[in-house]
């Protein structure tokens, strides 16, 4: 029935040989793949660098401001959020599926996954600590309302909350309302009020100055 | 029974650790990896992962595979760095005795990383070049296949109540505890996607019909529901789900 060679895995399992110091793990593991030639030391600087410095939040932003000043892109984008973002070249890993959900004066949207971490990567980069903790994943889908409220986000009980957790390979990514006061900005200077907690619906886009 | 990992709805945790700027704002902007070790890590089990011996639904069930113990005790990335050992040894990219021999070196401080650059790259090794490219495809779950769905938008349907993964006890899926057993309303179909119960376990990818599943707070949390007009969503494979005539 089973073909796995290792059954289960619950096992005394060789990850507890490694050195207490974490430091040191990655270290030993990085040596050892490396003398093997398992791994390319200039794949570690480039992946690194692509996710430092070229693909994060200011991503998801562009989606949005192109979204808030765009009313058919923002339908393009509601009905199939994987190509309306590829128009703006953001695809592939940790985004091949995505979904926009929309906050309307009657929904707020929130974004977790209780099983591991999953998020948006082309559009939102790698996910903050505070996602990846044990609070986060435990707590978003019991008690949303007070989650947001510990972020600041305070939803009137007239508003409805919708928690998505991502326990498949889809991936949401929240479409937050337009700020008031923004009518004669342009879209470069509305992506700078879009958060990057906004847009996993833990925080509002910053108001306009 | 479930593991560690699958902690929804889980009571006692404290408040989300939000980092905050000086002025007590909520900092939007902290570092993309606080240590050098997490980059690190990071980016070593997603190269290990290119030398495609596993997918990623299996690196998910080693990382859930950790004794409970060592899955609390562990931060994020210590957890992603013991289910790569435990991959490298059981996909034998890697032997015990090299493990062991390279730990020792290392705690003894004996080691210099930067000696020898001169080693052949195996031939599934992931390649600086490929990165880009790599990482824009991507690895999408979705399959064309002749599968109909079963059930419709609207339709109400309930989860199965124990762990629907039959071939093996304590084998991965992707159905929350907090949800098993439990009333929702078919919210949309997204196509056949390749199922983690059977793919976490190299026994194939069997794309089948994947649903967002709308589940209302209360029927989840009954009366300690914050507001009965909440709702939670879920991506669940057919095999999750039965129908509701009730």
């Amino acid at each position: 029935m089973i073909s796995n060679k290792k059954h289960n895995h619950d096992h005394e399992d060789a990850h507890s040989h490694l050195p207490s110091d974490p430091e040191l793990r990655v270290k030993a593991i990085e040596t050892l793949l490396l003398g093997k030639g398992l791994i390319d030391p200039k794949t570690l600087d480039e992946l690194i660098d692509t996710y430092e410095n070229k693909i994060g939040p200011q991503n998801g932003a562009k989606v949005v401001a192109k979204a808030w000043v765009d009313e058919n892109y923002k339908k393009r984008l509601l009905k199939d959020a994987t190509a309306a973002i590829r128009e703006l070249s953001y695809q592939g890993r940790q985004g091949e599926n995505m979904v926009v959900v929309e906050n309307t004066p009657e929904v707020h949207n929130i974004v977790v996954c209780t099983l591991c971490s999953c998020y948006p990567w082309p559009v939102l980069g790698i996910p903050p600590t505070w996602y990846k903790s044990d609070e986060y994943r435990s707590r978003t889908v019991r008690e949303p309302r007070k989650v947001l409220s510990e972020f600041g986000v305070n939803v009137d009980p007239q508003i409805k909350v919708k928690v998505w957790d991502s326990t498949a390979e889809l991936r949401y990514l929240v479409l937050p309302m337009r700020p008031l006061g923004t009518e004669n900005m342009d879209e470069n200077e509305l992506a700078e009020l879009v958060t990057r907690n906004s847009m996993i619906g833990t925080g509002l886009p910053e108001n306009a100055r | 029974m479930s593991r560690l990992h699958d902690m929804g709805g889980r009571f006692g945790d404290g408040p989300i650790p939000i980092p905050r700027k000086k002025d007590n704002k909520i900092d939007n902007n902290e570092p993309t990896f606080k240590y050098e070790w997490h980059a690190k890590a990071w980016a070593i089990t997603l190269a290990a992962g290119g030398l495609g011996e596993w997918n990623i639904d299996i690196s998910r069930h080693y990382r859930e595979c950790l004794p409970p113990r060592d899955y609390m005790n562990y931060s994020y990335y210590e957890k992603w760095l013991a289910a790569l050992t435990n991959l490298l040894i059981d996909k034998e990219l890697v032997s015990m005795s090299e493990l062991k021999e390279v730990i020792d070196l290392v705690e003894k401080k004996d080691l210099n990383l930067n000696s020898d650059k001169s080693t052949k790259l195996d031939k599934r090794t992931w390649l600086a070049k490929d990165v880009q490219k790599t990482l824009g495809w991507g690895g999408p779950s979705l399959r064309k296949t002749n599968i109909s769905p079963i059930y419709k938008i609207n339709e109400k349907v309930v989860t199965v109540k124990y762990s629907p993964n039959k071939d093996i006890n304590g084998g991965h899926t992707r159905l929350p505890s907090y949800v098993m057993g439990r009333q929702g309303i078919i919210s949309s179909y997204n196509g056949s996607h390749v199922f983690p119960d059977k793919n976490a376990h190299a026994n194939g990818e069997n794309p089948l019909p994947l649903y967002t599943v709308e589940f209302k707070a209360s029927e989840l949390w009954g009366v300690s529901a914050e507001n009965s007009n909440d709702s939670i969503y879920l991506d669940l494979w057919e095999p999750y789900l039965k129908s509701n005539n009730t």
